[in-house]
């Protein structure tokens, strides 16, 4: 890669692709990895993956074909089919969840860059080393690593390691879409049901459902850790945008694409604007996953004011915050 | 002649497996199994598992089925040694480095995939055996033609879990709970217990079982979403199980009363011995083990639900606040 940094983020179908203004970006994943199902989803429709191929690398970004997160046995006659057409179209690389899809792909397409996604569940060094055997060349560790974690998987296999870093995390993944008892009561069918943004929530807890995956209420956020990630050597960054708006794809996008040019020129201040454009756009608020080490929902931070939720109650409220190493 | 594997979180549940008729018996160190630390052993009452198991013709797992930190991993090894050399008969594994280097430096030990590792189709099967598996534990979501069609294509020993739980996501693919909560403890020996990520050790708090209201926007659409997470017992399946040629059968409950455990053990030992004994040309009739298994889930359904709720409870406590045990 001879860009400093690459910032990618995700789109699961041809009508989301044409939506969105791609500028901030220098990679794309194609396809969703939650659902079959999913309106029109780029890795059950071959002609629209290659239009979609196509379209990203005539804006001269790099294209990722990703693959679904639990895919049983008939999932995969259509999975060999999307990463067949994934390779005659050109796309840089394809990303796995899978072990056996990985296992399939060293087979059948030896040479063909693999990315390691956050439900192959890479927990340790040693895991990650397996997965460079089989042809793996980036990795995003499961999500509940913490960046001491990462940082010494990194070291020690010398792959890249992706971090996401602003969106809602995957938090589990379901065969079952639970959104499908309500057809008739909402008078609504699938494949419109998981893309009402719903939230299921309990006091001050809240997770985000798209039927049969289930994600982080609030978002990450980890726009202040820039400067730290950058100078730890991390280069790959997503923007988890795959059940959010091409409004909050692109001024997401943009806010981070600024802030790591900034902190890639060694820069470390924050500007106003940015959390502006955050606080209007997370629903619940802002969270850290479990890069410190803490509760996945927790923010840790210098700007708790900062982080305060566009909808009624303030995400890094005195019960949110507290400083690093502080025990509550 | 299948295999019946039975839990045990302590050393009176090890005896009463034994005596209940189990063939196998698992058991997890404390800190590296998918279980809360109570119901977990230390090295001592491990090799006193063991020597129970062997004692009573059984064989000893142990389950090494966390996704441990890598700087855990010499010490995992170091405790591999030593269950090795107390004669530990298997390790029950899920985290794919852990899985390759036991493989490498204990050739000869059986290791079997956890239901963590989350095996869901056929290349997935032969992924784990090419780093050193020779049983999986089958993920609880297949359905039966899936499980016919993975040992009617791969030389591999398959285990079926009877007496569990669905959970709404896959096995090993979910960290809902330590999103909501997760407290980082290390126990004596300095293995962090990580309480709140099932994953890696800790308990699960169960929070997908929580009253969850669905909103969109600021608009409340459903005042009660159940997330499905059904108990199964898969009693009319077991026939088919046995005729399928499915190596072992699995129970779950290394946290339920040994009394329970040992009544269930005991029930799916007559079970499987009775179908046994019957003549293949004759019809078995499951109604008097449907019946006596109602008994059986009652207790357990209780003793269930009971600990949800404490887990639930538990997960709205601020972390810190809960005294190390």
């Amino acid at each position: 890669m001879d860009r400093p940094f690459e910032l990618n983020t995700t789109i699961s179908n041809l009508r989301d692709l044409k939506a969105s203004d791609l500028s901030p970006y220098d990679a794309v994943y194609l396809g969703n990895i939650t659902c079959r199902l999913y309106e029109a989803n780029l890795l059950e429709h071959p002609d629209d993956l290659r239009e979609a191929i196509a379209t990203v690398k005539d804006q001269g970004l790099s294209v990722y074909v990703t693959s679904y997160a639990a895919p049983r046995n008939d999932f995969l006659p259509k999975l060999r089919k999307a990463i067949a057409v994934a390779v005659e179209a050109g796309a840089d690389a394809v990303e796995v969840h899978n072990l056996g899809v990985l296992k399939i792909v060293h087979e059948t397409h030896p040479g063909l860059p693999v990315h390691i996604g956050g439900f192959a569940n890479v927990y340790t060094d040693a895991g990650a080393e397996v997965l460079k055997g089989f042809g793996a060349v980036r990795i995003t560790p499961n999500y509940e690593l913490s960046l001491e974690e990462i940082g010494q998987i990194q070291r020690q296999v010398g792959l890249p390691m992706e971090l996401l870093v602003h969106g809602k995390m995957p938090l589990g993944i379901s065969d079952h879409c639970f959104l499908l008892e309500y057809e008739e009561a909402w008078g609504m069918k699938c494949p419109d049901l998981c893309q009402q943004d719903l939230f299921l929530k309990q006091g001050d807890w809240a997770m985000k459902s798209v039927g049969k995956g289930v994600l982080s209420g609030r978002d990450v956020c980890m726009l202040e850790h820039l400067p730290h990630l950058v100078a730890d050597g991390y280069t790959r960054f997503r923007i988890e945008t795959v059940s959010e708006s091409p409004a909050y794809r692109l001024d997401v996008g943009r806010v981070y694409r600024e802030a790591l040019e900034r902190a890639c020129g060694g820069t470390v201040d924050m500007e106003e604007r940015w959390w502006d454009t955050l606080r209007r756009h997370a629903r619940i608020g802002l969270c850290n996953g479990f890069y410190f080490g803490k509760s996945g929902m927790e923010y840790l931070g210098v700007r708790p004011d900062a982080v305060a939720s566009a909808l009624r109650r303030p995400v890094a409220d005195a019960t949110d915050y507290q400083p690093e190493g502080a025990m509550r | 002649m299948i295999e019946l594997l039975a839990p045990a979180g302590n050393l009176e549940m090890v005896a009463e497996a034994v005596r209940g008729g189990a063939n196998a018996i698992y058991v997890g160190p404390r800190g590296w199994s998918r279980r809360r630390d109570a119901f977990e052993m230390d090295d001592a009452a491990v090799r006193e598992s063991i020597r129970i198991a062997h004692g009573g013709g059984a064989k000893l797992r142990v389950a090494f089925n966390t996704n441990m930190q890598s700087a855990e991993l010499a010490e995992l090894l170091r405790r591999m040694e030593t269950f090795v050399g107390y004669g530990a008969d298997g390790a029950i594994m899920t985290d794919i480095g852990a899985i390759a280097l036991v493989h490498q430096y204990f050739p000869d030990l059986t290791i079997h995939a956890s239901i963590g590792a989350n095996i869901l189709n056929n290349a997935d099967v032969a992924f784990y055996r090419e780093i050193g598996v020779s049983q999986v534990v089958a993920d609880t979501k297949l359905t039966l033609k899936e499980l016919a069609s993975r040992k009617e294509q791969l030389d591999v020993g398959i285990e079926i879990l009877i007496h569990a739980n669905y959970c709404y996501t896959y096995l090993g693919k979910c960290w809902m709970s330590p999103y909501h909560r997760l407290e980082r403890t290390t126990d004596d020996a300095g293995k962090d217990l990580f309480r709140g990520s099932p994953n890696r050790g800790g308990l699960d708090y169960r929070v997908c079982l929580e009253a969850w209201q669905l909103y969109s926007g600021d608009i409340k659409w459903e005042d009660r979403v159940a997330l499905k997470n059904d108990a199964f017992f898969l009693l009319e399946d077991i026939p088919h199980l046995i005729d399928m040629g499915v190596h072992c059968l699995k129970i779950q409950g290394r946290e339920y009363a040994v009394s329970l455990v040992g009544a269930i053990v005991k029930f799916y030992r007559d079970l499987i011995d009775a179908y046994e004994a019957c003549p293949k040309d004759e019809r078995f009739d499951l109604e008097p083990w449907k019946a006596r298994l109602a008994t059986i889930q009652g207790d357990r359904d209780s003793q269930r639900s009971k600990g949800t709720q404490a887990l639930l409870a538990e997960a709205r406590i601020p972390v810190g606040a809960i005294r190390s045990r």
